[in-house]
């Protein structure tokens, strides 16, 4: 099987959100709602006009990171967050009793409350849609217009991603919390 | 068949054994009417009105009617959750002297304490089912795919077990069966000491917040249920004797203040330390943190009313200012109740995304939380709830130790 993750060649974000209206249309994201699965964090430009430092302002694109050791499948009492066959991260929300207790955990701030269904969700890698359909790609990188996002088997020396981060230097979030994110950030 | 026909026979006989007072509602209202005691029970029925009140709005609108957040997803009702269950967890602890570890002087509130550990945790369990936002579900998935790695799995399985012990306990108690009190009574004691220590993991292992991770919570934990449950045992003492306390009670206060005292300046060497090494090195969301805290008035108010009043009352006397130790001991539990209510809220006062390695966004410094009205009815409403349970106890059972052995 497959390991998923995803490297974000960051740098190249031009914030125009059109992956956080993607996810939205893919995965029947509530509408509206800011930060649900995915966001674009924006570092304002520092310094008094007409001293701005042009390159202090930055955009980068964020989302679970589907840690390879993650504190929120850790702590789930009824195992509701379980790595699925693709070492994707994901909840049922069959089990999801709702403790929270994974918020609080999530060293990434990557979880919310869907109101609709009263559980946890988070980002899943499109596995219920486009994963499902046996496609292999998400459909923020799909509509990427900078191409920032690349998807693929981390597993697979071929892949593209797998190339991308053996050629490009790259740095996870947090990693010293030892949660071994699969989000990659290119420098 | 014949032999499971006896044992439910047996079964059946051992309940219908258990000594206790025939009462109905008239027995229920018929207590003294001292201003005092009108007080009290108006506060308890205005109480248990919240409840129902608290209870409707969020039957009604679900978590909105908290003021829950995506960043403080843990509100008052954990805190109230967790201050029940250590009133819970230390009344064991009180109750266990006597009845578990044999010394003589407290034998005469171990009914009375592990009676109260029983209704504590109830009220709390009472409160927490309306935190958790599918309580059936869990109960349900708690056994089919149970999350071994979870503090909160076995902090919820254990306290479901240490309330079985406890009752068992305290039926034994109430058949004069010491044997049998001590057995079920070491072993609740012991699975009730694992949930809270548990409990304490629930914050302890969250290595997303530094402020919090770490061995101290555990074992705080543990020292402050002791001290919650010595101030709920004058509190209980206190209405009991009406602050005239008989020569036995005297005796028994007089040491438990004692030990009050040397676990307060246990804790506050506990709570020094924590404080002085959070802040030491100046380490990021660590330090800064901990600074916060220590300019929060809810701090102080756990510092004052739980540490320094009722330390300078024991102190004062030497603990044998009983009447004294009443009136600290209330004062005690406001403070328990704000050293529950930082713990839940200091933990999450820092929002995570800012803690990323590169700062990519102007978040708020600090994560605001202020409960809302149903919140705070509902939780009162679990004080209201403990206080009818203990009370209609001490009118069906006898509490006070038996006179003849
Ligand atoms: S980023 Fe958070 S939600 Fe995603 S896998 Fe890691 S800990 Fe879990
Ligand atoms: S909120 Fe749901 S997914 Fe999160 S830890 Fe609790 S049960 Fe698991
Ligand atoms: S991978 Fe899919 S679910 Fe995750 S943020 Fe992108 S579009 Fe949304």
């Amino acid at each position: 099987m497959a390991r998923y993750g995803m490297a974000l060649d960051y740098k190249n974000c031009i914030n125009c959100k059109a992956c956080e209206v993607a996810c939205k249309e893919e995965n029947g994201i509530l509408m509206g709602a800011d930060k649900h699965r995915i966001w674009v964090g924006v570092k304002e430009i520092e310094g008094e006009y007409p001293f701005l430092s042009i390159v202090s302002s930055s955009f980068e694109p964020s989302q679970c990171q589907h840690c390879d050791d993650a504190p929120c499948q850790e702590v789930c009492p009824t195992n509701a967050t379980y790595y699925d066959e693709n070492g994707v991260v994901r909840v049922n929300a069959e089990k999801c009793i709702l403790c929270s207790y994974c918020m609080n955990a999530c060293p990434y701030d990557a979880r919310y409350v869907d109101d609709r269904t009263m559980t946890v969700d988070k980002c899943n890698f499109c596995s219920d849609t486009r994963l499902a359909r046996g496609e292999t790609t998400t459909a923020c990188q799909n509509t990427c217009p900078t191409k920032v996002r690349t998807f693929g088997d981390l597993d697979d020396p071929n892949s593209e991603i797998s190339e991308l981060l053996r050629t490009r230097e790259h740095f996870s979030l947090k990693s010293h919390l030892g949660t071994k994110p699969k989000l990659f950030y290119l420098t | 068949m014949a032999e499971t026909i006896q044992q439910k026979q047996s079964i059946k006989e051992f309940i219908a054994t258990i000594p206790f007072n025939k009462i109905g509602i008239k027995d229920l209202l018929n207590f003294e009417k001292t201003p005092q005691n009108m007080l009290v029970a108006v506060i308890t029925l205005a109480f248990l009105a919240f409840f129902v009140l608290g209870v409707a709005t969020y039957l009604m609108h679900g978590h909105h009617a908290y003021n829950v957040t995506r960043e403080h997803p843990w509100g008052l009702l954990i805190a109230v959750y967790i201050f029940f269950v250590v009133s819970s967890t230390g009344l064991c602890i009180v109750g266990s002297l006597g009845d578990v570890f044999g010394f003589k002087d407290y034998e005469m509130i171990s009914k009375r304490a592990i009676f109260g550990s029983i209704v504590t945790i109830m009220a709390g369990f009472a409160v927490i089912a309306f935190e958790i936002g599918h309580p059936v579900t869990m109960l349900i998935y708690n056994v089919l795919s149970p999350g071994l790695t979870s503090a909160i799995w076995w902090m919820g399985t254990l306290y479901g077990l240490y309330l079985t012990f406890m009752i068992i306990e305290f039926v034994f108690l109430l058949k004069h069966n010491m044997k049998m009190a001590k057995f079920f009574g070491l072993t609740g004691l012991l699975v009730g000491l694992a949930a809270h220590s548990n409990l304490g993991g629930v914050f302890g292992f969250l290595n997303a917040r530094t402020i919090s991770n770490g061995v101290f919570y555990p074992t705080y934990f543990i020292l402050t249920a002791f001290i919650t449950g010595i101030f709920i045992a004058f509190i209980m003492m206190g209405f009991r004797y009406k602050l005239e306390f008989p020569e036995n009670a005297k005796v028994m206060l007089t040491n438990l203040a004692k030990i009050q005292g040397l676990l307060i300046s246990i804790l506050i060497f506990f709570v020094t330390w924590k404080f002085l090494t959070d802040i030491y090195g100046d380490m990021p969301n660590r330090a800064d943190v901990a600074i916060h805290i220590l300019g929060s008035w809810t701090f102080w108010a756990e510092v004052v009313l739980a540490m320094l009043i009722p330390l300078f009352i024991i102190l004062k006397d030497m603990g044998k200012n009983l009447t004294g130790m009443f009136w600290a001991s209330l004062s005690g539990m406001v403070g328990v109740f704000f050293m529950r209510y930082n713990l839940v809220h200091d933990t999450q006062l820092k929002p995570l995304q800012m803690m990323k390695t590169t700062e990519y966004e102007l978040a708020p410094s600090w994560v605001n939380y202020f409960p809302s009205m149903t919140e705070i009815m509902i939780s009162l409403g679990g004080l209201g709830l403990c206080i009818l349970l203990y009370y209609v106890g001490t009118k069906l059972f006898n509490l006070d130790a038996d006179t003849h052995h």
